[in-house]
């Protein structure tokens, strides 16, 4: 445990600072340093209280006790302007851009380079560029932020913060909705700003990336601090320990037993946008079997996504056939396919696997509705839904799910990312369909969780469920896929048997290169220009 | 930093809250009351300007309403009155409920109410098979004529809200056609048709005047489209549908065939308050008086004040009824134009649109 090792003086320092939000204690006696052009990882699963202790430093919250002190002087900031002003710039979990404005525009917005009284548009574009080449954030100024990929809007708030000549940048989990080479180059700029001098907080619970970013670490846990570290010197162990309170035991797939009949198979599919002429999906075929999980890789966009919607129904096939079970239902509706045997964990969990405004209950009750216990298939009930039964199902899948709610009513929006992927997890999982569709199925998730999602996973596997596992994440698809696809430019480029798949060939695939004839190279995705190299 | 000069305008990321006091009462504006209340208030206030700026006192105004809609011997046509905005409130907040705008009540309404005539004027039948089979006959043109815009959203891709808009005056028209010069009373200076028999007049509830069986019919439809809603399946898919359509379609249900419904059952609803209006005193159709009292508004406005829940219709109707019934009573005694009720009707509505704007605009800006 150390900390404050070095001879810079401490940029910020948090001391004993608490905050509750009614009976809850998000924060407890909380102290923090941090060191002047150090990476500071703040680490610690859902509801720890980064968040909370962020927002506080930012100026958005106002502790109940304690002290900030800058640059060693005492301060208390009453909204983020005061931070601002104090050389803080943050960067939220959700975006605060304005769509329909260009870079430029938002990057300058509340602190605009005038001329004559107006904005000075040619000045803001300069200032975007010149900031851009400093800090290696690429950007085209003139685009309009509505068209830009999360990754891309992500640096246009760091351009924000830094605009406004923030010398401490606080990051609240910033790599959640990045692909794995928009995280390499995140990284890199966060090094870039470190060495200019400049302090950064990044917040995260993802192990790996604390190792690979960070100078120290800050652990906390129900809102309490439970390890400080000097990255160099720390280990995954220790900080998974720190964080959870416990060891965990990695889980892998023993990639035994024989997989059974084909349960799910594609041929040929293809999925054109013939208004907008892109090919999103072209001729992918592949099949899943009974007792199998098979991993489909790719960097986000590369028509994951959409072969999973052909798939479900919810948009068409161009060309070729989807057969679940043996039946071809290219051509059917959602409803039916799902009847048949088909559970999804989609990937974007407000706007397609959840009702953010219904109740936690409500949301795992589709699909279920209509079936017993809650609904009834034949007889007088038949069309009706018992609210009892729902309540009680929804209070078992919370239970058994380890779901952080304050009940079954709480609208499922007010949930931390992490727990309300857990229940859309439940609510797919307790279909016990004979084919399952997860797509991200970890993401926002913490460390303890991932497990047990794994874990539920494997046992899927081991009763004889077929999944398609579509993650961004090597790790993930090393630990449980049978067999890994790896997708480029809507087409399978690569197929490794679980014994070949190794992070630098599904790496070199996943970048376009053809895997077969792309051995053992060394890995050009996940080591671009190595962020700490 | 020589581009800029230092900020004194708030920041996008959050407007700076001052103090505890301020954020406490930011947490509680922010409760879903606040919007719909907020509303009424606004009107009010908007109304009692208008009052004051011709010159009048917008304290009597009001009084007179309240009195004119609650007073004892026009309760009976008061709750006759709410019964028919409750109704045309449902027509709108079925399609509400999944998200859809449901704009064709008053076409709605003329073809049930044209109907209704049509049988109990010309079926020679008693009584009480005459009147279930007019007021069923209205729910099933009506329920067929809004069907209509189902198909023209799934398959054409127009909008319900444009479809129903664009489709009630046809049904207007073509009512009013019927009424002048096909089943109108011949030799009547009126555009109407004959009085229904009396076999054929909707049962009356005691010696009440207005509010006869119809009203019950309408209590009857709020309280299944209550239980629908709370804990049928069709009822969880609407507010699935309503509160996420991509989830919805994502979980298998099947959004078509529930616009379907949801626009049978409102055409179905505002045809039976057309049938009921047909079948109560004066007993018949006549050209324009479905239409020109605004149920189809103010229930439009009840629906929205409501958010469609169907617990609360019943008491936004109460609102927009005393506005309505009221209304006529301020003319005559504060000598303020009952044109004003609509003005306040129109307020609120506005003000509701505006809120779902806004929540667009905002959903777009913390857009990830
Ligand atoms: N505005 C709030 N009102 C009530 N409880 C809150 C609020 N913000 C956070 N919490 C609670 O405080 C705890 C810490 O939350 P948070 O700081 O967001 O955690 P983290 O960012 O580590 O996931 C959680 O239990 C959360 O539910
Ligand atoms: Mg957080």
């Amino acid at each position: 445990m150390t900390s404050e090792t070095g001879t810079a003086a401490p940029a910020v320092e948090l001391i004993g600072i608490g905050k509750r939000f009614g009976a809850v204690v998000a924060n407890d006696g909380v102290d923090l340093v941090l060191r002047r052009g150090s990476v500071h990882a703040v680490m610690g699963e859902n509801g720890a209280g980064k968040s909370t202790l962020m927002s506080m430093l930012f100026g958005l919250l106002e502790p109940d006790a304690g002290e900030i002190r800058v640059d060693g002087k005492t301060v208390r900031f009453t909204g983020p302007l005061d931070a601002i002003a104090a050389g803080l710039g943050m960067v939220h979990q959700h975006f605060r851009l304005f769509d329909s404005m260009t870079v430029a525009e938002n990057v300058v917005y509340g602190a605009e380079p005038r001329r004559r009284g107006r904005l000075d548009r040619a000045a803001a574009a300069a200032r975007v560029r010149e900031l851009s080449d400093r800090y290696g954030l690429e950007t085209s100024p003139d685009a309009v932020v509505g068209t830009l990929s999360a990754g891309a809007r992500q640096r246009v708030e760091i351009l924000k913060a830094l605009h406004r000549e923030a010398r401490i940048l606080i990051l609240d989990e910033p790599t959640a909705v990045l692909t794995p080479s928009e995280v390499d180059s995140l990284f890199a700029v966060i090094r870039r700003a470190a060495d200019d001098g400049s302090t950064v907080v990044i917040v995260t619970h993802k192990i790996h990336e604390v190792l690979a970013v960070s100078d120290e670490v800050t652990v906390l846990r129900d809102g309490r601090v439970t390890g400080r570290f000097a990255t160099a010197s720390a280990t995954g162990e220790q900080l998974v320990h720190a964080m959870t309170g416990r060891e965990i035991e990695v889980v892998q797939n023993p990639r035994s037993g024989t997989p059974g009949e084909v349960a799910l198979s594609v041929e040929d599919l293809s999925v054109t946008d013939a208004g907008a002429g892109v090919t999103h999906i072209d001729a992918v075929s592949l099949t899943v079997r009974r007792g199998e999980i098979v991993g489909v890789a790719g960097v986000s966009g590369n028509g994951q996504h959409e072969l999973v919607a052909a798939v479900l129904g919810t948009i068409p096939a161009t060309a070729g056939t989807v057969r679940l079970l043996g039946e071809d239902v290219t051509v059917r509706p959602v409803r039916e396919r799902r009847a048949l045997g088909l559970a999804v964990i989609p990937e974007d969990r407000r706007g397609e696997g959840s009702a953010v405004t219904m109740s936690v209950a409500e949301n795992v009750t589709l699909g279920h509705h209509r079936s017993a216990p809650i609904g009834a298939t034949r007889g007088i009930r038949r069309g009706w839904m018992s609210l009892r039964a729902e309540r009680s199902r929804a209070r078992d899948l919370i239970r058994d799910y380890d779901v952080r709610t304050s009940g079954e009513q709480q609208p499922i929006g007010s949930l931390s990312g992490g727990n309300a992927q857990k229940v859309v997890i439940a609510r797919e999982l307790s279909h016990e369909a004979p084919v399952l569709i997860a797509e991200q199925p970890t993401q926002g998730v913490d460390v303890g969780a991932i497990e047990s999602i794994h874990g539920r996973l494997l046992e899927y596997r081991a009763g004889g469920g077929a999944i398609l596992l579509v993650s961004h994440e090597i790790s993930e698809l090393l630990a449980l896929a049978d067999r890994v696809l790896v997708m480029y430019a809507g087409r399978i480029v690569a197929e490794l048997a679980g014994a070949e798949a190794t992070t630098a060939r599904i790496g070199a695939a996943m970048a376009g290169a053809a895997a077969h004839d792309a051995p053992a190279a060394p890995d050009p995705v996940l080591d671009p220009e190595g962020p700490r190299a | 930093m020589s581009t800029t000069e230092r900020p004194p305008v708030p920041s996008a990321d959050a407007p700076p809250a001052r103090h505890r006091a301020a954020r406490l009462l930011g947490a509680a504006l922010r409760h879903p009351a606040v919007v719909p209340i907020g509303a009424v208030v606004l009107a009010l206030l908007i109304g009692a300007v208008i009052i004051l700026a011709a010159g009048l006192n917008p304290i009597t105004a009001y009084a007179a309403v309240i009195d004119g809609a609650l007073n004892p011997d026009s309760l009976d046509y008061t709750f006759s009155v709410w019964g028919f905005i409750c109704g045309m409130a449902l027509a709108a907040a079925i399609p509400l409920r999944m998200g859809e705008f449901n704009l064709g009540g008053n076409g709605q309404l003329v073809l049930g109410g044209l109907t209704a005539a049509v049988i109990a004027g010309y079926a020679p039948l008693p009584g009480p098979i005459v009147i279930p089979l007019a007021v069923l006959g209205a729910a099933v043109v009506s329920g067929a004529f809004g069907a209509l815009s189902a198909p023209l959203a799934t398959r054409f891709g127009i909008p319900i809200i444009i479809s129903t808009l664009l489709l009630s005056p046809v049904a207007v028209a073509v009512g009013s056609y019927l009424v002048r010069f096909q089943i109108g009373e011949s030799g009547s200076a009126v555009a109407q048709t004959p009085r229904l028999p009396e076999g054929a007049r909707m049962w009356a509830l005691g010696d009440l005047s207005y509010s006869n069986v119809g009203l019950l019919i309408i209590i009857a439809m709020m309280v299944v489209f209550w239980l629908v809603d709370t804990r049928s399946a069709v009822g969880y898919e609407l507010r699935v549908v309503g509160a996420n359509r991509r989830f919805g379609a994502y979980g298998g249900v099947r959004v078509g065939r529930l616009a379907l419904g949801a626009m049978v059952a409102a055409g179905a609803a505002a045809g039976i308050v057309g049938a009921i209006i047909v079948m109560s005193s004066p007993y018949r159709l006549i050209d324009g008086a479905l239409i020109s009292p605004g149920y189809t508004f103010a229930g439009l406005a009840a629906a929205l004040l409501a958010g469609g829940r169907p617990a609360l219709i019943p008491v936004t109707a109460i609102l927009f009824t005393v506005l309505q019934v009221g209304g006529a009573a301020m003319e005559r005694s504060a000598d303020v134009p009952r044109q004003l009720s609509d003005v306040l009707q129109g307020v609120v509505i506005v003000v509701l649109a505006l809120r779902t704007v806004l929540d667009q605009r905002r959903s777009e800006r913390s857009s990830a």
